[in-house]
């Protein structure tokens, strides 16, 4: 991936289909370099350049999504032949950091697990259904099924979507719908999360067709603990700022260790957390036989710590960011919702008891 | 030139399983008896003579063409997991400061008798009253004809009791600013006016000691450094063989084997063993993923050292990451054992270890750097807030 630095910001009221998006970036490979790149590249667009900027929800994110696609972002774990990127989990996860840390509405990890999985598919349908992910113009929900295989609650993307793709509990199995008289959906009446949309389905499983993709699946949860530590990482260095500027007693309260070592901790968990993502990023992308723990791993430490983390930075930022505008509640309630989506911690100290064998 | 690291590591490897002198427990270094001391100084002669410890020195003190750092963190990799004795900072940072800071009679005098095994060194730093403000020591060197007349009290001198020689920080100006009155020197433990006397610590050992130093008279020739330099030569000594900070990813993976192994061991009163419990795999779960953690921030941590690209915050980072995971394991232990009605045969030695562990493990939270003084530098140097 080769990305020039962000020269224009996307307003949200221009004619994007006319618009080209920040940088017009031309792909070629991956390093360090160029994540850094496309993360820039992401956070201008995102119009969130700077750490200490209000987070606002945008319900109208699918008019702007075609131009995010054309940065590739829905195709990075798509083979090449099929117009994506190969599996460039990396950079893939380098947007969804991004994406969760704008608050962005769209089922981005949900979308890049389906691309993924589509891409294993030798069918008209499935493809053109991939093509029309990969531009940001169709959307495919991804969601688990419940033990009967006829529903699945609280699926990120689903009013609205193209197509569905559920996992098949206590399988690596997933089922593809993509006509949509073989589904019913309902506004969830669990929406704790209010940046993004999800609604609950009741499908007709037999009108689905199988794919069986672990990877696709552990795509899924690797990109929802990304999303959850981008808003980890934005509330951190947000908090960060507010207690070097904010004033108390004479003095900015960062300055006091009540606070600044408490900062100090998350700021160093935060970190390690970041680097078994990056791991296990790194691990999946290599197409490792390690990937699989570390994914898990990952899917575990963000879970098991992202809301704690938030919540004490609310504690830290005083009143303000007990207010609806702040806005840090919004990055908490998206934090236990990407948990959700995953079903973790839970699910992931189960793997991890089999893998390690403490089941034995 | 390059070196071929996997070699190097096996050959490292069949070194210290055929030589390697076994450690007691975590932070157990000093000799029991003459006999163990002798065994001491001949593990560390031969770590110099085989060019596995101090290769990085300069070639016309001893060390080896074409030594990279990768080599210091694959000894101590090994010595860890071959769980060989290997407490050699206070030498390591001795001869490091001698290398910089020593004149050419200093060197000469002293660096090959550390390769030899003959000069076992301590830190006469801490005092009373000056531990993480180190630089509000109060021992004085008071300066007498040529030479100097040295008075005060030092505190948690790990290995004075049987050490040879020592590097010694005292007050030469109080008039001035109270890092720019400090001078180092070399003193050898044995002068007139030295006394020794070992602290029993709470795991039973007694590896500290506090040290007085009544009118102990050292000449010119004893001054490392400048005169009036020595918070650059203390500064400086701590920072040596950085690599080495990598070798605690290698500890912890041990230490959690360790927990899993304590895991299976331990009873609960029903018979059953504690791992088979979901809590206790959720314990184990999160404990494995906060070494992980550790794991890569150390790893990070090292590449930058070896790239020379290493931010000041790093080091505090990962030493504070490493020691509080350190207790946090233990704890977890602790917490293991306490529930057991009974631990099986096979559980019995890693139980013990676990105890010595747990009362050993703030040791390190609280020497080279306190939690609380690590916590103050990242706030200032990588979040960039105000002095607390």
């Amino acid at each position: 991936l080769t990305y020039e630095e962000p020269t224009t910001n996307i307003e949200t009221d221009v004619d994007v289909e006319n618009t080209s998006p920040a940088g017009s970036p031309v792909l070629t490979t991956t390093d360090d370099d160029d994540i850094r790149m496309l993360r820039a590249s992401l956070r201008a667009t995102l119009g969130l350049a700077k750490d200490d900027v209000q987070p606002t929800l945008d319900i109208n994110w699918r008019r702007l999504w075609p131009a995010l696609a054309r940065l590739g972002v829905t195709g990075f774990c798509v083979p090449e032949a099929l117009g994506g990127l190969g599996m460039q989990a990396h950079a893939a996860v380098a947007a969804a950091l991004e994406l969760g840390a704008a608050l962005h509405g769209s089922p981005y990890a949900g979308l890049v697990a389906s691309a993924h999985a589509l891409g294993r598919v030798d069918d008209p349908v499935a493809q053109d259904l991939l093509a029309g992910v990969l531009e940001g113009k169709r959307i495919c929900a991804f969601g688990r099924l419940d033990s009967a295989c006829r529903a699945a609650q609280v699926v990120d993307g689903a009013p609205g979507a193209d197509a569905l793709l559920l996992v098949v509990p206590t399988s690596d199995d997933l089922i593809l719908f993509t006509e949509p008289s073989a589904w019913s959906i309902t506004a969830t009446a669990q929406n704790f999360d209010v940046s993004r949309s999800c609604g609950d389905v009741e499908v007709d499983a037999a009108r689905g067709r199988r794919i069986p993709s672990a990877a696709s699946k552990q795509l899924h949860g690797l990109l929802l603990a990304a999303d959850s530590l981008g808003g980890v990482q934005r509330m951190l260095a947000r908090t960060v700022a507010y207690a070097g500027q904010r004033v108390t007693f004479g003095r900015p309260i960062g300055g006091f260790q009540a606070v600044q070592h408490r900062l100090v901790d998350h700021m160093v968990r935060s970190r390690g957390v970041a680097l078994v993502v990056d791991e296990a990023a790194r691990l999946l992308g290599a197409g490792s036989s390690e990937a699989t723990r570390f994914v898990t791993l990952a899917e575990f430490g963000v879970a098991s710590t992202a809301l704690h983390i938030l919540h004490e930075l609310l504690q830290l930022s005083g009143a303000i960011g007990f207010t609806w505008e702040y806005g840090l509640h919004l990055y908490e309630r998206r934090a236990h919702h990407d948990a959700r989506l995953g079903a973790n911690p839970r699910a992931a100290v189960r793997s991890l008891a089999g893998m390690e064998g403490w089941d034995r | 030139m390059s070196v071929d690291l996997d070699a190097f590591r096996r050959e490292v490897r069949s070194f210290v399983a055929r030589r390697g002198l076994r450690m007691r427990g975590e932070g157990v270094r000093a000799p029991r008896d003459a006999e163990e001391e002798r065994e001491i100084r001949r593990w560390l002669r031969e770590l110099y003579e085989t060019g596995y410890l101090g290769g990085g020195w300069p070639e016309e003190c001893g060390g080896r063409p074409g030594h990279v750092p990768m080599q210091d963190l694959v000894l101590m990799e090994e010595l860890i997991l071959h769980d060989a004795y290997r407490p050699l900072d206070q030498v390591v940072s001795a001869a490091h400061a001698i290398i910089e800071f020593g004149t050419d009679a200093q060197r000469r005098g002293l660096l090959p008798r550390i390769r030899r095994g003959e000069h076992i060194w301590c830190q006469l730093f801490s005092e009373p009253n000056a531990g993480s403000d180190l630089a509000s020591l109060r021992t004085r060197a008071e300066a007498d004809g040529e030479g100097y007349v040295v008075t005060g009290q030092k505190v948690w001198s790990t290995d004075a009791h049987w050490a040879d020689m020592g590097l010694l920080l005292a007050r030469t100006d109080p008039s001035v600013d109270r890092h720019a009155g400090i001078t180092a020197f070399v003193v050898p433990m044995d002068l007139p006016g030295i006394d020794v006397r070992p602290i029993r610590e709470m795991t039973g050992f007694s590896e500290f000691c506090e040290v007085f130093l009544d009118g102990v008279r050292l000449g010119p020739e004893q001054v490392l450094g400048d005169v009036n330099g020595g918070w650059k030569v203390v500064t400086s000594s701590l920072a040596s063989e950085r690599a080495f900070v990598g070798a605690n990813a290698v500890l912890l993976e041990r230490m959690f084997r360790d927990l899993v192994a304590l895991a299976r061991a331990v009873r609960l009163p029903d018979g059953s063993a504690a791992i088979e419990h979901e809590d206790v795999q959720a314990q184990l779960a999160d404990a494995l993923v906060r070494v992980e953690e550790v794991k890569l921030i150390v790893r990070d941590t090292v590449e930058r050292i070896l790239l020379d690209a290493e931010h000041p915050s790093d080091g505090p980072v990962a030493k504070l990451a490493y020691t509080e995971m350190n207790v946090a394991l233990c704890e977890l232990a602790l917490q293991l054992l306490g529930s057991s009605s009974s631990i099986d045969p096979e559980g019995a030695e890693v139980a013990d270890r676990w105890y010595h562990n747990f009362l050993w493990s703030r040791a390190l939270t609280i020497s080279g750097g306190a939690s609380e003084i690590l916590r103050g530098l990242i706030g200032r140097q990588a979040l960039g807030l105000p002095r607390a």
